[in-house]
């Protein structure tokens, strides 16, 4: 671009009553999610409610943080809103990570190069702090 | 009780479509500009005027760039009329099908004799609300998210993995579709384009390729419903509603290890099949939601057209207009260009075209049934979230074969 233009800034996640213990345990290096005290399910993600059976009483549970590339992306191209602030990454990955305990994971698979992430690569999770409160949990291969 | 047969498209209306306002600046029209003039272009086409709808059903389809919670009332303040039933329909993609049962089930209800649904929008330059579903900005948006590009090109690249899709696969339908676009006068995408134009064009989003995109638009559509009995006395030949399904929040398999190959119109179609008493074979043409090639694909297989993952079907079959199962047949959003949310009445207003005989170069030699989708959103980890079919026809009684 030829205009000087400032930095554009990282969309964040908003921290809200419901969320903040997920976001406390990921600043704290554990991956949490909701399970169900009434049927035993894992929500995700964060429910006021069991998606499954509609019980209210939730507990934040840990997970192992190992999974499964399902699908991935490599991100070539700038698209859509908010995208500058992504372009010194490119090329990057985005995946559809399987974990061990069930729900399926939107997230950055990372120290890796891009040309050798594939469907079915054994993953771990870790965690980038990309401010003072959020740390995102991304995944990398479990051999590396 | 059924609305199948009870309903009938009367009038269409289709602004051409620009891509002006990209540039600081630069001169281009509203959206209360392309609502107005869809909407008269509708009611020409139907003999009516602005007084018809007072009194009548007016269904605005929102749009995602200029989203507020008023949006029905300030269409029929842009628009000059007053209903007597606002219908609000907000599924993204799936918005304008939807709308069509919706206001079919209105009408056949007795609430209204007619419904003017339309929808315009001007992608580049109106306020943009940063309107994201929580799940998606909290989860998604964070990790570098690319629009749409990268929740499709996560399915796309599963289902290539599962089912072995190929390139060639994929590109016979965008291949057609730019050849239908050649035909039409009012596409924005006429140059021809060949099988290897589509496996060599520009990587986006890996798999997702620039030809497997949908290019954003400014553009106004809108149609008109009424009953049966009154679409008998009016000037254009009528044509039908004979089914209507929709399905939101699907997911298949099991619910933690879903199939993101498979998509909700699975089950919006079977609906819609159902009550028009209809089978894939009865179909004349699909006009299928194309928002990305591969979704093109991923419709013809979950709505039954062939087996799921049946790459030599999608590498050999004649999607042309002159084919075994013609396609997008108009060219498709993707070489009309996608207003948001407009851009998903493209396929109404093409089929409302096809059987009226009017597709000119294009047109489906004696076609009488034809069969309708629209998709919208991408929420957290799954394919489609909104997916709507119908079935038009030019015959009221429409069976089968």
């Amino acid at each position: 671009m030829a205009e000087a233009q400032t930095e554009p800034r990282r969309p964040l996640p908003e921290i809200t009553e419901l969320t903040a213990p997920f976001w406390q345990a990921t600043r704290e290096g554990r991956l949490v999610m909701q399970r169900c005290r009434a049927c035993g399910e894992l929500v995700w993600c964060p429910r006021p409610s069991c998606v499954v059976c509609g019980g209210e009483e939730l507990e934040w549970d840990q997970l192992s943080g190992r999974g499964t590339v399902y699908s991935f992306t490599i991100i070539r191209q700038l698209a859509g809103r908010g995208a500058r602030a992504f372009e010194k990454d490119i090329p990057y990955v985005i995946a559809w990570v399987d974990l061990e305990e069930g729900p399926r994971y939107y997230t950055n698979i990372v120290d890796c190069p891009v040309d050798n992430v594939e469907i079915g690569m054994e993953v771990e999770v870790v965690f980038d702090p990309v401010s003072d409160d959020i740390s995102l949990p991304k995944f990398k291969p479990r051999d590396a | 009780m059924s609305i199948r047969g009870k309903t009938a498209i009367v009038g269409i209306g289709e602004t051409p479509v620009d891509r002006l306002g990209r540039r600081p600046g630069e001169r281009r029209r509203t959206i209360p500009e392309y609502l107005t003039w869809a909407a008269r272009l509708a009611m020409e086409d139907a003999g009516l005027t602005r007084k018809d709808f007072d009194g009548q059903g007016l269904a605005a389809i929102y749009t995602t760039n200029y989203l507020q919670p008023f949006w029905p009332e300030e269409t029929a303040s842009i628009l000059g009329i007053a209903p007597a039933l606002s219908m609000a329909n907000a599924n993204g993609g799936a918005a304008t099908v939807s709308a069509l049962g919706q206001a079919a089930a209105a009408i056949e209800a007795g609430l209204v004799e007619r419904v003017l649904c339309v929808a315009a929008s001007c992608t580049f330059v109106e306020n943009h609300n940063g309107v994201e579903p929580r799940d998606v900005r909290d989860h998604e948006v964070p990790y570098g998210l690319m629009g749409a590009n990268s929740g499709i090109a996560l399915v796309m690249r599963r289902h290539m993995h599962q089912y072995g899709t190929t390139l060639d696969a994929l590109g016979n339908i965008a291949v057609t579709a730019r050849y239908h676009a050649s035909l039409n006068p009012n596409s924005y995408l006429k140059k021809p384009m060949t099988l290897e134009d589509y496996k060599t064009s520009r990587m986006v989003a890996d798999p997702v390729r620039l030809l497997d995109c949908v290019m954003p638009a400014n553009g106004g559509k809108a149609f008109i419903l009424t009953s049966a009995e009154k679409a008998a006395s009016m000037p254009r030949k009528p044509v039908y509603l004979l089914g209507f399904g929709e399905q939101d929040n699907p997911s298949y398999g099991p619910r933690t290890h879903s199939d993101a190959t498979i998509m909700g119109i699975k089950d919006a179609g079977a609906r819609a099949f159902g009550m028009a008493g209809a089978t894939p074979a009865d179909m004349d043409f699909a006009e299928l939601y194309d928002d990305y090639v591969v979704i093109e694909l991923m419709q013809i297989e979950d709505l039954g057209f062939c087996e799921k993952g049946d790459t030599k079907f999608f590498e050999s079959t004649d999607f042309s207009f002159k084919g075994t199962l013609p396609i997008q047949t108009g060219g498709g959003m993707i070489n009309c260009g996608q207003p948001s949310t407009a851009g998903g009445m493209i396929h109404i207003l093409e089929a409302v075209t096809q059987l009226r005989g009017d597709g000119g170069e294009r047109q489906v030699a004696n076609a009488r049934t034809g069969i309708v989708t629209g998709l919208g959103g991408l929420p957290y980890g799954k394919n489609l979230g909104s997916t709507a079919v119908a079935i038009l026809s030019n015959e009221t009684g429409h069976s089968n074969g």
